[in-house]
């Protein structure tokens, strides 16, 4: 079901793009394909946020655009071996646009709406509304000039908060053991990013490292700092008209135990390994990407936690 | 451009020493009172316990349905960080822990002075030295325990713990009861006291009530240090009834140990 409607956005979304202006010359080169951005959709709904999903534009550098996204969880609501497992549906609609400042710097904002849901054995319980606002600033330490050089390189390293504007609600930690099942971890957090992107003609190599570090929030609870990874190959059809960019890689997220008045909280910690696969496809100002995920090795609240899937589509105008 | 390089590495060195301050508030000033709540969650092995339905396995390979479950907490200690203890006011520390109904589940103790626990020390039962007061010595829990069926009458005592049901086995093919009553008989008195640590610490606070999860694994009744098999106690066929005898005291050492703290929360 989750396929035909990947499938079906694929199609409206081409369809979309065949009916714009067309431009015979590609406002796409080569050395316009960017660095992933990655820094989380550190979500909330997320203590296995999706910091690692790393989705964005291999394509353009700079944008603006819109991502829906979609992570599926199942979780074990009690503590028993017969407790019931729930089905968690995290959906978040996200704003985010990356803008140079200068040659050098750019500055990237993400502004996330989530509206999720869970099937408790007593109803369907549903949260939604805005979410934790990140910004950052992202520094080209180091980018290959020449075009004659058989590999180019890109390294760039950036900084930046995300904002409580997420609502906490601690009664909803209360209970069950998905410990994210929130608007936003109502703190004041810290990113530190990393990108190396390394490319040989059409073919490149994005890998990144990002660190979050999260702080107590007012009703002293503290979620666990995230560590994110992720590599992806990928490869650019630069055809006359349009860039279609295929994507293949990994994705792993580090979770350290949350804290609540200072004290560890058990079964908090965890870790995650995805395979992520994706496509975007470019015209003009705009592009087009799909991605999925899927989880290769996970050991999330001490197993009583599931990732099951993520995936995620968005539309990006080149700035 | 190395401007914008020295802003970037004091906007990180900000960060970094932000988030380094973010909480070490354990040390303010902590007085008052607070409350502190015991949760009794039964389970049978590692599954929740459901009443009437769900057929329990023993080692013995005898399956249990069970139908009523309920046990008297008393006594309650409370121990500190520091390692000083709190004892719950003597008059209140009567509790009767009831599978079936809401008010059984969670003990909740008020003007517990603020603090940080780390282990609970209760009874199971009612001690000697209370029942020694005589029945009128016994405030309102004497009739608190006769409406919940947890009283002989006054000279046989107090059920310390009501375990009823029914059983098949390899030799017992049709369901039989079974019911298991501790309390004291005449050579045994059979009250029993459990300490239990804290995986992590319970903040008493004015504004923190903390509950303290515990978990009952009935299955240690019978499968405890001390294997009992019900079909041993089968009198002609009418059922398991183990209520005296040197059965007691085997059963009461297994109830010393079926509990234990799965979590705290701080909330």
């Amino acid at each position: 079901m989750k396929k035909i409607i990947v499938l079906s956005l694929v199609l409206v979304c081409n369809f979309t793009f065949a009916t714009t202006v067309k431009d015979s010359i590609s406002s796409f080169t080569f050395q316009r394909l960017a660095m992933m951005e990655d820094f989380d959709c550190d979500a909330c709904g997320c203590s296995a946020s999706g910091g690692s999903m790393g989705f964005s534009s291999m394509l353009n550098t700079n944008f603006v655009g819109i991502r829906y996204f979609n992570q599926s969880y199942t979780s074990r609501d009690g503590i028993f071996a017969n407790s019931p497992w729930i089905d968690e549906n995290f959906n978040t609609v996200q704003a985010w646009a990356r803008i140079p400042v200068s040659k050098r710097v750019q500055i990237s904002a993400l502004v996330p709406y989530h509206f999720h849901n869970r099937e408790l054995t007593t109803g369907t319980e549903s949260i939604s509304g805005l979410g934790d606002i990140s910004v950052m600033a992202l520094y080209t330490v180091f980018e290959t000039q020449k075009d004659s050089t058989v590999f180019t390189h890109k390294v760039e390293f950036g900084g930046g908060v995300k904002m409580p504007t997420g609502r906490f609600n601690e009664a909803n930690n209360a209970g069950s053991v998905n410990k994210s099942f929130q608007l936003g971890t109502g703190s004041w957090d810290y990113l530190l990013v990393s990108e190396y992107v390394i490319k040989r003609k059409n073919l490149g190599l994005n890998t990144m490292l990002n660190y979050v570090i999260k702080t107590e929030n007012e009703q002293k609870y503290q979620y666990g700092n995230q560590f994110n990874y992720s590599g992806t190959f990928f490869y650019l059809f630069d055809l006359p008209s349009v860039q279609i960019v295929p994507q293949l890689g990994f994705a792993g997220e580090v979770y350290a135990t949350n804290r609540q008045h200072g004290l560890d909280l058990p079964n908090t910690a965890g870790d995650i390994l995805f395979g992520k696969f994706g496509l975007e496809v470019g015209k003009d100002k705009f592009s087009v990407g799909v991605n999925g995920m899927l989880p290769i090795n996970q050991n999330l609240s001490s197993g009583a936690m599931e990732a099951n899937y993520r995936w995620s589509i968005n539309l990006n105008y080149s700035l | 451009m190395k401007k914008i390089l020295y802003k970037a590495v004091a906007i990180l060195a900000i960060t970094a020493t932000i988030s380094a301050c973010s909480s070490d508030d354990n040390n303010e000033s902590v007085s008052g009172t607070g409350k502190i709540g015991l949760k009794f969650d039964n389970s049978f092995g590692s599954n929740d316990l459901i009443l009437e339905t769900q057929g329990n396995r023993t080692s013995n390979n005898e399956v249990l349905k069970i139908t009523n479950v309920k046990y008297i907490v008393s006594n309650i200690v409370l121990t500190k960080t520091d390692g000083t203890t709190f004892t719950y006011p003597k008059a209140k520390s009567y509790f009767i822990a009831d599978e079936a109904t809401e008010a059984g589940y969670k003990f909740i103790l008020s003007d517990v002075p603020a603090g940080d626990y780390t282990k609970v020390k209760f009874g199971i039962g009612v001690d000697k030295e209370q029942w020694q007061l005589g029945a009128s010595g016994q405030g309102d829990f004497l009739a608190q325990a006769q409406a919940a069926g947890m009283l002989w009458n006054w000279t046989a005592g107090y059920k310390f713990l009501a375990f009823e049901g029914n059983f098949t086995s390899e030799t017992v093919t049709t369901a039989i009861p079974f019911m298991i009553h501790t309390g004291q008989t005449g050579t045994d008195y059979n009250y029993t006291e459990v300490t239990l640590d804290f995986p992590t610490k319970a903040l008493v606070r004015t504004n923190i009530s903390p509950d303290v999860h515990i978990i009952t694994d009935l299955s240690k009744i019978l499968d405890g240090p001390n294997k009992i098999k019900l079909s041993d106690y089968n009198m002609g066929g009418m059922g398991a009834m183990i209520m005296g005898g040197a059965a007691l005291p085997l059963i009461t050492a297994n109830v010393a140990t079926m509990f234990r703290v799965d979590h705290v929360h701080n909330d």
